[in-house]
């Protein structure tokens, strides 16, 4: 009984406590937050990783060249992405 | 401050659960995919070795052809339940005598466990007893006997899907089309839209997110089918029902292969994620504003 009347259920006080992490526009085609980047990431590690042993490895490359270069991509995506 | 530590307190049991029935079992299944083992093997003892039971998925033909029999499986089954809920859908927003009766009827292979529809469908289609076979041969002189015929099971394996499955896209597309404001279709009737124009611009752009989460639910489930089409074929005839899930399968039990079993299953959840994500980016992420 001590609130008044008109007081709203939800308020905007409230969402902004919740407001989802900060957007950022970099040269990915979509909105996204850190982890997104770091989702997109090491999905693209794994299928590089995959690509690898299936065409690269059996030619004397080691897999170790592809994770580096995906730690490199990480990098850029993360920071830029 | 109070009310956030109520909110932890609140989802803590569930955080819980997660964590020991999703989470560790997860850990685990990623750690044993580094490992030969075989625990009924003369030395049971798990042996890491790497990354080679990766190397060897890469090239292992029979894992490739479950990948591309499971996709095909998945094209043809979600895309044709997709349609024909959508249309049932559409048919159960209208009123039409026994409507009520045929939603009940509709309705009821979603109480059935899939162990349950793959026995039924074995009995339907055995050549013997069966009544699709029967009766194929009674009307149209066609002999089908899905033990020998690689597309009848396969096509059988897709129908029984549909049929199981169909009834919960129709189910969430209703729910959808129900919340949808009659404003937008009002105005665009005044504005002399027609049925397909509505359909694309307006009905399917708003049902999108419904339409979205149903596919991941249907794509996630149809990637792990196993119990029905074991049940119904075996995997057979030859591999032509081979689904990943049923690959894992023998791998894991018949063979007792664990290490490279869990290597199966942690490659088919990276694909499975990737498919979600994509589907999620391809329809429903906000675009970034340089564009």
């Amino acid at each position: 009984m001590s609130k008044p009347l008109h007081t709203p259920l939800a308020t905007t006080e409230q969402e902004d406590e919740t407001a989802p992490p900060e957007e950022n526009a970099g040269f990915l085609p979509i909105e996204t937050n850190w982890f997104d980047r770091l989702f997109i990431s090491v999905v693209l590690w794994i299928a590089l990783s995959l690509f690898w042993f299936r065409f690269l490895e059996p030619a004397g490359l080691s897999i170790w060249i592809a994770n580096a270069i995906a730690l490199v991509m990480a990098f850029i995506i993360i920071r830029k992405g | 401050m109070q009310s956030k530590t109520l909110g932890w307190i609140l989802l803590a049991p569930t955080l819980l659960i997660l964590f020991f029935f999703g989470v560790l079992p997860f850990i685990y299944v990623v750690f044993v995919s580094f490992h030969q083992w075989n625990p009924f093997a003369v030395d049971p003892e798990m042996v890491f070795n790497g990354a080679d039971n990766f190397r060897q998925i890469v090239f292992d033909p029979a894992f490739l052809n479950s990948i591309g029999v499971t996709v095909l499986f998945v094209l043809f089954a979600v895309v044709s339940e997709l349609i024909l809920g959508y249309v049932l859908a559409q048919a159960f927003m209208r009123d039409f005598p026994g409507k009520a009766i045929f939603r009940t009827i509709h309705t009821l292979p979603l109480i059935m466990a899939p162990i349950i529809v793959g026995s039924v469908w074995k009995l339907m289609t055995t050549p013997s007893i069966g009544i699709i076979p029967k009766f194929l041969d009674d009307w149209f002189g066609i002999t089908m006997n899905i033990a020998t015929s690689a597309p009848a099971a396969f096509a059988t394996v897709v129908i029984m899907d549909i049929w199981h499955w169909t009834p919960l896209v129709t189910l969430t597309l209703i729910a959808a089309l129900v919340s949808l404001p009659s404003d937008p279709f009002e105005q665009a009737q005044i504005d002399g839209a027609n049925k397909r124009q509505i359909f694309w611009h307006i009905t399917l752009p708003m049902i999108a997110p419904a339409v979205v989460a149903t596919v991941f639910i249907r794509l996630m489930d149809a990637l792990r089918t196993v119990d029905e089409v074991w049940m119904l074929t075996g995997g057979g005839p030859g591999s032509a029902t081979r689904f990943v899930g049923v690959h894992i399968f023998k791998e894991v039990f018949p063979k007792t292969n664990y290490g490279y079993g869990s290597t199966i299953s942690v490659v088919v959840l990276y694909l499975t994620i990737v498919a979600c994500w994509l589907l999620y980016v391809t329809m429903l992420a906000p675009r970034s504003k340089k564009d």
